[in-house]
């Protein structure tokens, strides 16, 4: 794939809240539900849902990434769960 | 022309965004033991302190090596493949 340090904001974006496997350095595999890529380094931050139990966020160097792909695309329920985690309560967008 | 500078203000909202949530995840990371895979295959564990505003080093405490324990350390991005942390 072309170099993903070299990706523009918009193709990083489409990964937001999608479930992915990283391919890395040495090859290591990685996978979760994508809640950012850094615009910077390209490093991409992943989400593991272990149900209610526990959750682990690992972050992938931009420079260590070979091969990002999509397994699943995520719903808003993903969004939600994903942005619940990240954003102070009081920054959160309420419904209803 | 207009519909370039629309383009580009476009692309400049979404790196604010990725940007944002990258930052978040920084800040959630403080004070938590954070696992690291360096490259040869070395893996160390340290309670996450900082980073610098370039995100090029890691400022982490209780650094636990292979050839034992750094009080305090800097670890160099470039050298990390990945790390992980519990929430």
């Amino acid at each position: 794939m072309q170099d993903w340090c070299k990706k523009r904001p918009h193709e990083w974006h489409k990964y937001i809240n999608q479930e992915v496997r990283v391919t890395a350095h040495d090859k290591n595999e990685y996978q979760g539900w994508v809640f950012t890529v850094d615009p910077v380094s390209g490093s991409v931050v992943l989400v593991t849902l272990h149900g209610q139990q526990s959750t682990s966020v690992r972050v992938v160097m931009g420079h260590a990434v070979r091969d990002v792909e999509v397994l699943k695309e995520g719903d808003e329920e993903i969004a939600q769960q994903l942005n619940a985690l990240f954003m102070p309560a009081g920054s959160q967008v309420l419904t209803n | 022309t207009g519909t370039d500078a629309v383009h580009v203000e476009e692309e400049q909202r979404l790196r604010t965004e990725l940007r944002e949530r990258f930052l978040r995840s920084l800040i959630l990371m403080s004070n938590k033991e954070v696992y690291f895979s360096m490259y040869e295959r070395v893996q160390v564990q340290a309670k996450f302190g900082a980073s610098d505003i370039d995100i090029l080093n890691f400022q982490v405490s209780d650094l636990q090596t292979p050839l034992g324990v750094q009080k305090e350390a800097i670890l160099r991005c470039q050298d990390i493949i990945s790390y992980s942390f519990d929430l």
